[in-house]
Order: structure tokens, then sequence, then C-alpha cells
């Protein structure tokens, strides 16, 4: 694995938050599938994951599965991101049930690999790229944290996620939302920034 | 229900849909915002915070060299600006581990508090306060008064450009029809004057002693590439070695092109696009050889001044007319 070092601490409170983002997000799973709400299951499923193998690279003790399994692991995720992202470009139909927003997901698994294989010293270069990627993505999340939910805009018989998810357990008067995003996107915000810290201690 | 993320994916969606892609009236109506110039300045100041703020998180600011780094920025100042640089590089040498986190987590924070938009003026007010502290404390006012100043060091601070940038991306609407970005909140004559600052005062500090010596832009460029990746190092050498002997000649040359790009600021805003993308090409090239700001040795606690002068050249750009009821 990677040259990562830094105060031993600070590591426990990064694989702290991070086995926080991975049991929470199980909890959605859990909790779309129980409550019929959508939820991105590509996102929680690949932050499952993330979070479980970074909190055993942040601290030996919780390590997990040997470093090939999770990269293959990472190696589909970014098949999986990889694809759909070329397929939004392709303007293909999206469904609420799947990231829309890919190409953030694809970095992270990307930078996961990166930090999972051995990477020399003269790669210190590459693992700024991600870096600051992920640092960029989680300022634009912030950004989006405040702004108020605009009317739908598709066209007309357009299936738009809200319509989508009419058939779940809205109250009445209010349709069946998108499970907690406010909450989702504070897991990808704390994912970006353990895994900004990750890849600039191993410049 | 959260409304964020429903805009982001409300977004997506459309953009999914050719026929909604079709439909931008559609989209405006329904308040799906747009970023407007100054809200995109604003977060790429942001990213920079809180890029700050990851690489204070680095390994070697939990180490001695941080606060003995501090301690340095005294020399050569007077014993007013000296006396606090020195205690508050003690008392973080005491408390290393702890202060180093919370200065950390303070520029996250700066950051995120920037990034998101009920706290920008908050955050943008703090990061005015906490820029002069580390001007002064982290800086030691950026060798100005050492005498010790160089561009190539991000003299005239680097910090100090985090509070003109926060100053000129105050999210108010003071001058009606604002020839330029920066001029929005804090008005054109404020905003020219700060440009004037900036630039005036590194083309004088281009010409100091220290800085026209013969080997002194060479040496110092070639200072940066310790520890440097490969491609990096290599530029840096090679351009030091250009340099070597003619640090004189160089320094007049710079030193002339950073005048012209201060004085430009009054000229005609429909003449000001070439004077900017000339102080973009400066900008990158002083990173280049300011070794990318060290950020890829490990040792760095901010990427120095390149891209914050890249960033006050964007928010000099002509601006388009601010949509009625944009946000800040």
């Amino acid at each position: 694995m990677s040259g990562m070092s830094g105060p031993g601490w600070l590591a426990g409170i990064f694989a702290a938050l991070m086995l926080t983002v991975a049991t929470y997000c199980t909890g959605r799973l859990v909790a779309a599938r129980a409550w019929r709400r959508p939820t991105e299951l590509d996102t929680d499923g690949a932050h499952v994951v993330m979070g479980v193998a970074m909190a055993g690279m942040l601290v030996t003790g919780l390590r997990t599965f040997p470093v090939s399994l999770w990269a293959g692991v990472f190696a589909a995720g970014a098949a999986w991101f990889g694809y759909h992202a070329l397929r939004a470009r392709r303007a293909a139909p999206a469904t609420p049930w799947r990231c829309l927003q890919p190409a953030p997901h694809l970095v992270e698994c990307a930078a996961m690999l990166f930090m999972l294989l051995a990477v020399p010293a003269s790669a210190a270069f590459l693992a700024l790229l991600p870096a600051v990627f992920l640092l960029g993505w989680v300022i634009r999340l912030a950004d989006r944290l405040a702004v108020p939910v605009p009317a739908f805009a598709a066209a007309p018989g357009t299936p738009a996620p809200a319509q989508l998810m009419a058939g779940g357990t809205g109250t009445p008067g209010r349709p069946a939302g998108l499970l907690a995003p406010r909450c989702a996107a504070l897991c990808s915000m704390a994912m970006g920034i353990t895994m900004g810290y990750m890849l600039i201690t191993m410049l | 229900m959260s409304e964020s993320l429903a805009v982001g994916r409300a977004e997506g969606w459309a953009r999914a849909q050719p026929q909604a892609r079709a439909q931008p009236q559609a989209r405006a109506k329904s308040g799906a915002t747009a970023l407007d110039p100054r809200r995109t300045l604003q977060l790429a100041l942001a990213a920079l915070w809180l890029f700050d703020g990851i690489l204070q998180y680095q390994p070697s600011m939990f180490t001695t060299a941080f606060p003995q780094m501090l301690g340095d920025s005294a020399q050569g100042n007077p014993a007013v600006v000296a006396g606090p640089i020195t205690w508050s590089a003690g008392l973080i040498d005491h408390h290393l581990a702890l202060l180093n986190a919370v200065f950390a987590t303070i520029q996250v924070a700066l950051g995120l508090g920037i990034a998101w938009r009920p706290t920008v003026k908050a955050a943008l007010a703090a990061s005015v306060a906490w820029s002069l502290a580390v001007w002064w404390l982290g800086e030691g006012l950026g060798g100005v008064l050492a005498g010790t100043a160089s561009l190539i060091d991000g003299a005239p601070g680097a910090v100090i450009l985090y509070a003109v940038l926060a100053v000129l991306l105050w999210p108010a609407d003071r001058a009606a029809e604002a020839p330029f970005t920066a001029a929005r909140g804090a008005g054109p004559g404020l905003a020219r004057a700060l440009w004037l600052a900036v630039w005036g005062s590194m083309a004088v500090l281009a010409v100091l002693p220290a800085a026209r010596a013969p080997q002194a832009l060479s040496g110092a460029i070639s200072d940066m590439a310790s520890g440097e990746p490969t491609w990096l190092a290599w530029l840096d050498i090679h351009a030091a070695s250009a340099l070597n002997q003619h640090g004189l000649a160089a320094s007049i040359v710079l030193s002339a092109v950073l005048a012209a790009l201060a004085a430009s600021v009054f000229l005609p805003v429909r003449r000001l696009r070439p004077v900017l993308v000339l102080a973009l090409v400066v900008a990158v090239v002083l990173w280049l050889a300011q070794g990318l700001g060290g950020v890829l040795t490990g040792m760095s606690t901010d990427p120095n001044s390149g891209p914050l002068l890249a960033l006050l050249a964007l928010s000099f750009w002509p601006a388009p007319r601010p949509a009625e009821g944009s946000p800040a």
C-alpha cells in the first residue's frame, strides 16, 4: 500500500469519520428499501466500501480484506462509474436510483486504486490531481447545500425523479423525496476531504 | 427533504433528457441557478482555502520544522514586528499538535464557509482577519520591512492576497453597473486601488537590493527545485541557469512588466483584456518559478501567490451585467 504517514490521532479521527459514513450509508440503503424512498444506490454502496477500506488504510487495526481484493472492488467501481459517465454524456435516460454525476465517483474509485496500489514517489504529482479534483467537488457540494429547490424542469411526459418517487411514501401534499440528500452531500464532502488528506499525505 | 442535492439531481436529470436541454427557458423559470462570475471566483477562493487547510494537515506540519519556519520569518524585521512572531512561534512549538490541528481546521472551515452561501459573508470577513494575522505572525509581513522580500517566495505575501480577494469578492452590489467583477462589492475605486497596490508593490520589490543582485533571482529559483518532482526541478534548474548572473537585467524587466500591469488598470475597460491575459501569464510563470508553491514537496503550507494572482486577474475580467436577482 501507499506511503501514507501522519499523526496517529489524526488518522484515528479520519478513520472514525469514515466508519461513520460507511455505517450511515449502509443505513441509507436499508432505509431506502424499507421506506421505498429513492437514493443513489451506487453512490451509497461505493461509500460503504470506500469508508471501510479507507478506515483500514488509515488505521492498521481496522484492516479487513487484502489489498488485491479492495483493488478489484474499486476497479469494478471505476468501470461502473466510467460507463455511466459515458452514458450521461450521451444523454441516456437516467433513473433516480443511480448516480447522476458519476465523474466525481469515478475519480474517487481511481484515487482509491492509486492509494491501494504501490505508487512510486516520483508520481507525487499524480496524487495531487485527484486531491484537487475532490476538494473542488467538496466545494461545489457545499455551494449547493443552500440552493432552494426549483420546480422540476424537464419536458412534459418526461418522468422526473419526484414523479418516480410519487409511488413512495410521501406525505399528503408533499411527494416523496430523495432520501436525505443533504446528509448524502455531507457524506460525500467528508469522503472528499478525507481522501484529499490521504492523497496529500502521500506527496 | 433537502433542497440542495435535489437541485443537483434535478439539473442532472434535466441534462440527461434531450427534450429538457431544448428548454433552457423553462429551466430558468424553474429557478435553477447558474453560477455568476463572482460566485465562481468565490468558489475558487474557497477551494484554495480548503486546499491550504489540507496542506496544513500534512505530517511535516506536526513537526518542529513548522514553528521553526514561522520563527525564521522574524529575522530582519523591526523588533515591534519580530517580537510577536517569536512569541507565537514559541507558543506553537509548545502546543504543536493541538495548535496545528486547530489552524488546519480553521482553514478548512473558511473554505467550506465561503462555499456555503449562508455563511459566505462571515467566512470572507473571518478570512481577512485570519490572513492579516498569518501575514504578520506566519510570514513576517512577507519580508517587506526586512528588505528580504522576494517574488519567488510570494512577496508581498501570498496570504495577504487572500484578504485582498475577500474584499474584492465581497457579496454586495455597490456599483450599479460595475465594469468588472471585483468592482461589484468593493466599488471601482477601491478595486483599482487594491490592484495598483498589489502589482505596484511587486514591481518595487522586484528591484530591491536583495532581489536585483546578480544571482538573487537564479538562486531563489534553484532553491525551489529541492524536493520537487524531476520535471519541475528540471524546469526550475534550467530557468535558474538561464538567469544566472543576469539578476539585475531580469529584475528590471520583471519590475517594468509588473509596473505596467499595475498602471494599466486605469485603462478603459474594453482595453483591459490583453492586460489581464498578460497578468495571467505572469502569474503562471511566477508560479512555475515558485515550484508550484512547493505543494509537491510535502513541506508547503499553501500554493504560494501564483494561483491567487491569477484569481485576482480574473476578478478584473470585464463582466457581463449581472442578471436580476442573481445570487451572491
